[in-house]
């Protein structure tokens, strides 16, 4: 399990607070880091100040006696609790001394110019010194000032900025939360109109013009998912249906002949005629049976065909024996002018073949040859069935190949495959990877299985 | 020849057992597995023909306990034709199977097979009325009159010949002579056997070759 929210609208709450701790913590510690380099350096400037007052103070003064004796002169001028003021001779005895911390007299290093230090004693102060000659002697003077004032200060500026920055992140996250609530409200829509949209109501489609602009590709990319599903579901009604109607056809011959032959007492070759073409009935249902079982199996997703090299004259030829008295009967020639070899379930490969051919011998014109030709064309190998006779009609060309589909529905031949064999042929090739093509017109009609080459 | 019949369908178990009974098979028929399990433990049998879907003990689990002890050939039916279920039975020491619906001349076809015991033996000349064959020499005369036939009609000959008297459906013949292995759905067996008979049935009196409506065809001389 993760602490990450699953609702969006939280997650994007989480990154704005998360946003908003950055930029604030960072503008915070900038303006802090500036205060503290500006109080530090004004503290300095005053230190420096205070020492170049002294030393006037002791130029005009008549001797560091008499500045002793009027100790109002730098008491006015320092004022502060927490400034510290030294006067130390060259020999260690401290002259003046205003000291309200009461620290030790540092020990410094003697230079020619003003320097500065931080000195490290019991409380924490900042030091400026300088080394004067004065009537003779020398004299060091040492100004100082506590830091304890400035690092309250600080410290209290510190507190302010966390609590802005705890303030600005539960503000930024509220504020966030809000706000994302509201933006995604289109996306709230989109749930909702897509909710409504069940097997019922397939044909609705989801709102695209109104839509902002992220969501509309969404919004198409789902209507487009929503279009091919209408057009399967609609398929495999269609397809119940058709069943449901193929199956009655010679179910209700079956009961009709049955019962029409159980009304009155017949003779025994009677009764053998209705029992055999009742066989003729159960054999065509039988059949139909086990091409629909095919073709589910075919049409499975996980389906898979047992590819290996097919030498596609020998096969042709062997189709051809097998036709060969049907064609004679009907003085049709079949002409094999199929050669290479090909990658396929030769099990399947035959099957559909020959379900082309039978098409074929079933619509040729009498005396006329059937062809089977294949040819390398686009990086595809084409295996075609021609025929001479009379041309399909141009609106039933895109259907051919669909289940139960017939040109002439009043016209069902008795030893027709039911409207199926075209669809197996169909669906060998969608398990091959490969696709069914059909040409009609004055010069024949060509039915052509197309194979893509150059894959596994 | 005792043949035992499991099988839940009460309709298909009658029609077994009244068809092989005409066939002069003793048919005894256990309509669910443990009667069938029953009726092996106390008798025995040349065949058994099991349904694999059955109430109680189910075809493959009874199946299991008959190859534990008894090696009496096995034909299951089954309803499923996947794969795996053949597949299955096949392993579990079944000899042969058939997919619902299945025609009746199959069946017969098949338990004859079953039960003649042993590799079938290689006959080289075949001899009915007045029809031979020699395989041999390729050879067919009828009254003594040379016949001419193409490579498959001696094949459909010799199929029908070497099966005598047994009734071959469509799709048998098609799988033997053409190794067409599914329907196809044309009357190319059909055609087949009148060019067949008009070689060698039709200029005689004598008629061999004849149609059994609904099953298939049969080659004998029938009275």
């Amino acid at each position: 399990m993760s602490l990450w929210p699953r609702a969006l609208s939280l997650r994007l709450a989480l990154l704005f607070a998360l946003v908003g701790v950055l930029l604030l913590g960072a503008i915070g510690f900038y303006l802090y880091q500036s205060l503290e380099r500006e109080i530090a350096w004004r503290d300095d400037q005053a230190l420096l100040g205070r020492l170049e007052r002294m030393r006037t103070l002791l130029d005009d003064s008549a001797s560091i006696e008499a500045l002793r004796q009027r100790p109002q002169l730098y008491a006015n001028m320092l004022g502060n609790r927490d400034s510290l003021l030294w006067i130390v001779s060259d020999s260690g005895q401290v002259l003046i001394e205003i000291n309200p911390a009461a620290l030790a007299v540092p020990q410094l290093p003697r230079g020619p110019a003003v320097q500065l230090r931080d000195a490290l004693a019991a409380e924490p102060a900042r030091l400026a010194w300088l080394h004067v000659e004065h009537e003779g002697r020398g004299l060091t003077l040492i100004a100082g000032k506590l830091l304890a004032e400035r690092s309250q200060m600080l410290a209290a500026y510190r507190l302010k900025l966390w609590l802005a920055l705890a303030a600005g992140a539960v503000l930024a996250f509220l504020l966030g939360w809000l706000v994302s609530l509201r933006g995604l409200r289109p996306v709230r829509e989109l749930a909702a109109r897509a909710q409504a949209i069940d097997v019922q109501h397939l044909h609705l489609r989801l709102d695209e013009v109104q839509q902002v602009s992220e969501l509309r590709r969404l919004s198409a990319a789902l209507n487009q998912m929503l279009t091919r599903l209408e057009e399967g579901f609609a398929q495999l009604s269609r397809f119940s249906e058709d069943l449901a109607h193929e199956m009655r056809t010679p179910l209700s011959n079956l009961m009709g002949h049955t019962q029409q032959t159980l009304r009155h007492p017949r003779s025994v070759e009677d009764y053998q005629n209705l029992l055999a073409s009742n066989q003729e009935e159960y054999e065509r249902l039988a059949r139909m049976i086990d091409s629909m079982l095919f073709l589910a199996r075919t049409e499975q997703p996980q389906a898979s065909v047992n590819r290996e090299a097919v030498d596609l004259h020998g096969l042709v030829e062997q189709l051809c024996e097998y036709f060969e008295g049907m064609a004679e009967e009907r003085e049709l020639q079949l002409v094999n002018r199929a050669e290479g070899t090909l990658q396929a379930d030769p099990g399947l490969l035959r099957r559909a073949l020959a379900n082309l051919l039978a098409n074929a011998l079933r619509h040729a014109a009498p005396g006329s040859p059937v062809s089977i030709a294949s040819q390398l064309c686009d990086g595809r190998l084409e295996v075609g069935v021609h025929n001479l006779g009379e041309p399909i009609a141009a609106e039933h060309l895109p259907r051919l190949f669909e289940r139960f589909y017939r040109c002439d529905p009043s016209r069902a031949q008795p030893g027709d495959s039911g409207g199926l064999g075209l669809a197996i042929v169909r669906s060998i090739m969608q398990l091959h990877g490969g696709s069914v093509r059909v040409e009609s017109d004055a010069h024949g009609t060509r039915l052509m299985l197309l194979f893509p080459l150059g894959r596994p | 020849m005792r043949i035992l019949v499991v099988e839940d369908e009460l309709k298909t178990a009658d029609y077994l057992r009244k068809g092989l009974g005409e066939s002069g098979y003793l048919v005894e028929v256990a309509l669910n597995g443990l009667d069938g399990l029953h009726l092996i433990q106390e008798s025995e049998f040349d065949l058994i023909i099991l349904d694999v879907m059955l109430p109680g003990l189910d075809g493959w689990q009874l199946l299991q306990v008959i190859r534990r002890k008894l090696q009496t050939p096995v034909l299951f039916l089954t309803a499923r034709d996947a794969v795996e279920d053949r597949v299955k039975g096949l392993e579990l020491g079944a000899d042969d199977y058939l997919v619902k619906p299945f025609s009746y001349a199959e069946l017969l076809a098949r338990v004859r097979t079953l039960l003649r015991r042993g590799p079938p033996r290689e006959v080289e000349q075949f001899r009915v009325a007045d029809l031979e064959l020699d395989l041999l020499r390729r050879r067919v005369t009828r009254a003594g009159e040379r016949v001419n036939l193409t490579n498959k009609e001696f094949a459909l000959l010799h199929l029908l010949l070497s099966r005598e008297g047994e009734v071959l459906s469509r799709a048998y013949i098609a799988s033997q002579v053409w190794q067409m292995n599914f329907d196809s759905d044309t009357n190319v067996v059909d055609v087949a056997i009148r060019r067949l008979r008009a070689k060698i049935d039709d200029p005689y009196p004598c008629k061999l070759i004849h149609t059994v409506r609904g099953m298939g065809y049969v080659l004998e001389v029938q009275p």
